[in-house]
């Protein structure tokens, strides 16, 4: 029972940790979208 | 309270510029970064055109990398014959970078090539540090120790014309640090930076040299790239304001103080990311700026000759009279405010070192 109740635990904190990096994965991804079109637009 | 720039034109706040220089500077002194690649584009942001922030900048850091070189000076703590080999491919940078920026001021984009440039420079440093120091906040929620090889060979390892460096104890092609001389020197003249952040990582996983040596030395690199572009800058287009640099020292010296001395106390790899965070931000807001704020016209203040002041006349008439003179001046002026501030902060460091003896 204790054990089981462990793994759940690392099971949220590993799911949390995934959130997070895709989050920030997210946001990188979007932040060089924008210069990247931004540029193409002011190039055109 | 706001003070008219002479030579750029325009009026700024002066308590908003010693401030804003002071916490570049206490980043800088915080993490071991040049603070050029964020007090330019600040500049840019408090309305100095980008091509005068960029020249005025590279005077602030010549004053300060003269007041860090001297320090190092002081602790022997320099390679001059590795220095003076990246100084030869800076030269060299720095004349193709200043005729870049001569074809784009040309063509009149200079102030777009300016803002693109560091957006990218930004993006790619700011993008860099942040995934470093989350895995870096992984290692170490995970206790991982990861091994490094001793030993990385890149094409440039395999260069013809070596050359013995013994301070740094190497045996290396002088192409290599002639040829990331000329990289920093191009970037320096364009964007206004002293180019350490290219530099540090270059000399230390390129060149190998001994991590003790590389700050100094850099430092020594810096203060050759940013006295040929200053020059140039102030002979080519008469963009120094000294009002400005004088600001920007006081502002800029004070903070790496105190950054430094933060820096003993505090443990700043966590704070790294925040500092990543900080570039990214700036990149975004001048991303904003140049892609959707550019039609705004921005209000121009003429301002004639005889509202000005006696110093203010004297800096539009020297520059413009004595273009060669003034460049010059500009540059001793810079290295006066770092050599004095070297001694300063020497003899402060001395007094309290005699304080705490007599108590």
């Amino acid at each position: 029972m204790h054990l089981s109740n462990i793994k759940i635990i690392n099971k949220i904190i590993e799911a949390k940790a995934a959130i997070i990096k895709t989050g920030i994965f997210m946001s990188l991804a979007a932040y060089w979208g924008v210069i990247l079109v931004g540029t193409f637009i002011t190039f055109n | 309270m706001e003070v008219f720039l002479p030579i750029a034109q325009v009026f700024i706040n002066p308590i908003e510029i010693l401030l804003l220089s002071a916490i570049v500077g206490v980043l800088s002194g915080l993490f071991g970064v040049g603070g050029g690649f964020l007090m330019t584009p600040f500049l840019i942001f408090l309305g100095v055109p980008p091509a005068y922030a960029v020249a005025n900048e590279a005077n602030n850091i010549l004053a300060t990398s003269v007041s860090g070189s001297t320090t190092h000076y002081l602790k022997n703590t320099l390679d001059y014959k590795m220095g003076f080999m990246i100084v030869i491919g800076g030269t060299i940078g720095t004349a193709l970078g200043i005729y870049t920026f001569t074809y784009f001021k040309g063509i009149g984009k200079i102030d777009t090539v300016i803002s693109l440039a560091y957006m990218y420079i930004l993006a790619i440093i700011g993008t860099l540090m942040l995934v470093e120091s989350l895995r870096e906040i992984d290692r170490e929620k995970r206790n991982l120790v990861v091994k490094k090889k001793l030993h990385v060979h890149y094409w440039i390892h395999g260069l013809p014309l070596r050359m013995r460096f013994p301070k740094s104890k190497l045996y290396e092609s002088i192409f290599t640090p002639i040829l990331i001389g000329l990289l920093v020197g191009f970037i320096a003249a364009i964007m206004g930076i002293g180019g350490a952040f290219i530099l540090v990582p270059a000399m230390i996983y390129i060149i190998k040299m001994p991590t003790r040596l590389v700050p100094g030395t850099s430092l020594f690199v810096t203060i050759f790239v940013s006295v040929i572009v200053t020059f140039l800058h102030s002979f080519n287009y008469g963009s120094i304001d000294l009002l400005l640099v004088l600001m920007l020292v006081i502002g800029s010296i004070v903070g790496v103080q105190v950054g430094q001395k933060l820096g003993e106390k505090i443990d700043s790899s966590g704070l790294r990311a925040l500092l990543a965070i900080l570039l990214l931000v700036v990149g975004i807001a001048i991303a904003y700026d140049t892609f959707f704020a550019e039609q705004i016209q921005k209000e121009i203040i003429s301002v004639s000759n005889s509202d000005l002041n006696f110093f203010s006349t004297f800096i539009i008439e020297f520059s413009k009279d004595m273009p060669f003179f003034y460049g010059l001046f500009s540059i001793m002026f810079a290295i006066f405010l770092g050599v004095a501030a070297a001694f300063i902060r020497r003899f402060v460091s001395n007094f309290k070192k005699k304080m705490l003896l007599q108590s």
